[in-house]
């Protein structure tokens, strides 16, 4: 998928154990940046931000989900009910839910399940919670990828305003920490990258539209696209020539040389971010500074929505989080970057991002 | 936008393998629904469903859900007469919901059970939906745009309507696009739990329906510019001639009382495909046989295109609901019906219920020169797809 779009991004919300807030607590984060002992979003915190009525009757990774996507309408100025469609991305959905829902049958068998777990275990059911508390009924897509589900749904939501199929879209990433799967990377010896868990969300609409009713344009996404690179599943691939960032540029009349910085997907699972640099380096043969927020902030899919804002961020400041031991920031050309995910198995995604 | 034809299809179905068992089984009125025997059925109220039968071919280290869909979709390619170069820049969408997760249950049952499971690269990745995706594009080397889809029961049609988009949109000129499900214990079970199980096999739109039946199955279709298709000179089973995807907004579970949200996704599709609704005389139905989903998608489909004004019928009666495949199996019996001229019948369907002011095509096909017809899907979460297939080309 190749978008060349004019889409602005006119609201941000985040819920992480490193930042909560919208595009002003991003910015402050992001300009001096320090990782999270732990990348765990507390019961406390959240307990804080959830109506106590959602509180007992939402999941908590739907309240991580609707707590992020509000954030990011508030800034936006659009209202509930607004014309708006919905995508979310996210690698394991409520896995949370799915095994105590299998833990109740297991422990007490037929009489241990429970009806009200049972539609968490179906990954769309953070969107139609979402969907539920801010009224949105146009489209509602929930996409599932590893590692990139974030910039995937970005780049989908990108598409659909461009296109203009919808006249808004609230789009997001969201995953939670879980213990089973944490347990089983351990035991794999797959745990060496830091994961986290947490929900990002941005609103998009035409640059025109936001214009026209006065909102503030942090960014925009001027061209995204999404293709597989070739590999096995789960697998990391040889193929180093990304369709998709040339798409990209191709569709934004952009050369490699017009993008400043990059933010990309680089995890420490080390076979898959050699494979990303050598897709980055041969496309960008200029080699520009990249940046992955992974190290601060734990990789989970609200993480590549996470970069988007941030990348808006950067082309707005010139400056660029980095993670190189420490983490510092470093100053980099103002105005287009580019923001890039590469999974195992192939799925990957480009966004060029611009200033307003 | 580009117009987006249908040059292939593939199924694998409670019938068994293959396009020709699944029409032939749709056609005579055949129901699949009978006892499970992949998952464990002891205790429960309802015991039944639709199972693929014998073993799926492929590699038993795939989940039996990837074979199916690798049966699926490269039957779909065949149909069409595509080969590996024309799937380089082709796109993929998957619509999925359980994943390998009969596979990933077993592994994780028997951690409960026993006190231990080995530690399972397989057993964490099948559990994701989008393993299907990452299955296929590497055995049948679709390199274009790939990603998968989760809007629960419409999965399989929202990966149709994904596709149409990215054809419409000039971005590829080819897409493989489907939905696929494997009967899981957690599917089983949890709609077990919420009592919307006939005991019986299930009986849409029949007075008497109390609830669905769980079946299982992979559809793919391959769609096509029309341009391309009509350059290559290939056969064309139907025009994917516009499509509507809503969200009701109302609740997680139960579909939005009046069917507001269906209402808005049958009229798009009609306004997309510039369709007036006299001119549709058939309507897949999502038609689960729960009491809800029945009487509100009659409600629905009555204030788009008028009391009586279209027959309609359910393929969830003879080969239950397949989950993330339903939706692309039944756009491709949609799309056969159109081809055949013959609306596959409601399975079961004894005594009609009162409120459905349809003929529903009671057990017994029927024949009917059809030109425009509706495929509708629902999950849930409450979302809404419609998708509106014209016969050949449009």
């Amino acid at each position: 998928m190749t978008t060349r779009s004019g889409v602005a991004i006119t609201g941000v919300g985040i819920v992480s154990a490193a930042v909560t807030g919208d595009s002003a607590a991003l910015g402050a984060f992001l300009a001096a940046p320090v990782a999270p002992p732990d990348t765990a979003f507390g019961a406390g915190a959240l307990a804080a931000l959830v109506d106590p009525d959602e509180a007992r009757r939402l999941s908590r990774v739907c309240q991580l989900t609707v707590t992020a996507a509000r954030l990011a309408l508030r800034e936006s100025g659009l209202e509930r009910d607004a014309a708006l469609g919905l995508v979310v991305g996210t690698e394991f959905g409520d896995l949370g839910s799915t095994h105590a829902f299998a833990d109740g049958f297991l422990a007490r068998g037929p009489a241990g399940l429970s009806a009200l777990l049972f539609p968490n275990t179906v990954m769309n059911t953070m969107i139609a919670t979402t969907a539920i508390a801010v009224g949105a009924r146009e489209m509602a897509l929930t996409l599932n990828a590893p590692t990139v589900a974030g910039e995937l749904a970005v780049a989908r939501a990108t598409a659909a305003v461009a296109s203009g199929r919808v006249p808004a879209v609230l789009v997001g990433g969201v995953d939670e920490l879980d213990s089973v799967v944490e347990h089983e990377l351990r035991r794999l010896g797959l745990a060496g990258e830091r994961r986290g868990e947490g929900a990002a969300f941005l609103v998009l609409e035409p640059r025109a539209t936001a214009h026209a009713r006065g909102a503030t344009v942090l960014g925009e996404v001027s061209a995204a696209a999404w293709r597989a690179l070739r590999s096995r599943p789960w697998g990391v691939g040889r193929a180093r020539r990304s369709q998709a960032i040339e798409a990209v540029l191709r569709a934004a009349g952009a050369q490699p040389g017009d993008v400043g910085w990059v933010y990309a997907s680089a995890s420490d699972d080390e076979p898959r971010d050699r494979w990303e640099e050598a897709v980055l380096g041969a496309a960008l043969p200029g080699g520009p500074p990249v940046s992955s927020l992974g190290r601060l902030l734990g990789r989970h899919a609200g993480l590549g929505v996470l970069r988007v804002a941030a990348a808006a961020w950067t082309a707005r400041s010139g400056l660029l989080p980095v993670v190189n031991g420490t983490a510092h920031v470093a100053r980099v050309r103002p105005g287009r970057g580019l923001v890039h995910g590469l999974a195992r198995g192939g799925a990957h995604v480009a966004l060029l991002v611009d200033a307003a | 936008m580009k117009s987006v034809v249908i040059t292939g299809l593939g199924a694998v179905s409670p019938y068994g393998a293959g396009l020709v068992a699944y029409w032939k089984g749709l056609a005579a009125g055949v129901c699949t629904i009978r006892d499970l025997t992949l998952i464990e059925t002891e205790g429960f109220r309802c015991r039944i469903g639709a199972e693929v039968p014998g073993t799926p071919a492929g590699s038993a280290r795939r989940t039996r859900a990837d074979r199916l869909a690798i049966a699926a979709a490269a039957e779909a390619l065949a149909d069409a007469g595509l080969g590996a170069r024309d799937c380089r820049a082709a796109a993929l969408v998957v619509g999925a919901v359980g994943g390998g997760m009969l596979e990933a249950e077993a592994w994780y049952w028997r951690g409960a059970r026993e006190g231990a499971r080995p530690a399972s690269v397989r057993a964490v990745r099948a559990m994701l939906p989008s393993a299907h995706a990452e299955t296929l594009s590497s055995r049948l080397g679709l390199g274009g745009p790939r990603h998968t889809v989760v809007t629960a029961c419409s999965s399989g049609a929202v990966a149709l309507a994904e596709a149409a988009e990215l054809i419409a949109d000039g971005v590829v000129d080819v897409a493989v696009a489907g939905g696929v499900d494997a009967i899981t214990r957690i599917c089983f079970m949890g709609f077990n739990a919420l009592k919307l199980l006939d005991p019986a096999p299930c009986r849409p739109f029949d007075q008497e329906r109390r609830g669905m039946s769980i079946g299982e199955g992979a559809g793919f279709l391959v769609l096509e510019s029309q341009a391309r298709a009509r350059a290559r000179r290939a056969r064309v089973y139907a025009t994917l001639a516009g499509h509507g995807m809503t969200t009701d907004a109302f609740h997680v579970t139960a579909p939005e009382p009046e069917g507001d949200g269906m209402v808005r996704a049958m009229t798009a599709a009609l306004r997309a495909a510039g369709a007036a609704p006299a001119e549709v005389q058939y309507a897949n139905a999502h038609g689960t046989g729960t009491p809800q989903n029945d009487r509100i998608e009659a409600r629905a489909l009555a204030r788009v295109f008028g009391e009586g004004g279209l027959l309609v019928s359910s393929a969830k009666s003879m080969i239950g609901h397949t989950m993330a495949a339903a939706g692309s199996l039944e756009a491709i019996a949609t799309v056969l019906a159109l081809e055949h001229g013959v609306v596959p019948p409601t399975a079961n369907l004894v005594t009609p219920d009162g409120d459905v002011p349809f003929d529903c095509v009671p057990r017994v096909s029927r024949a009917a020169p059809l030109t425009c017809a509706i495929s509708n899907s629902f999950g849930f979460g409450g979302q809404n797809v419609t998708l509106l297939f014209r016969r050949g080309v449009a």
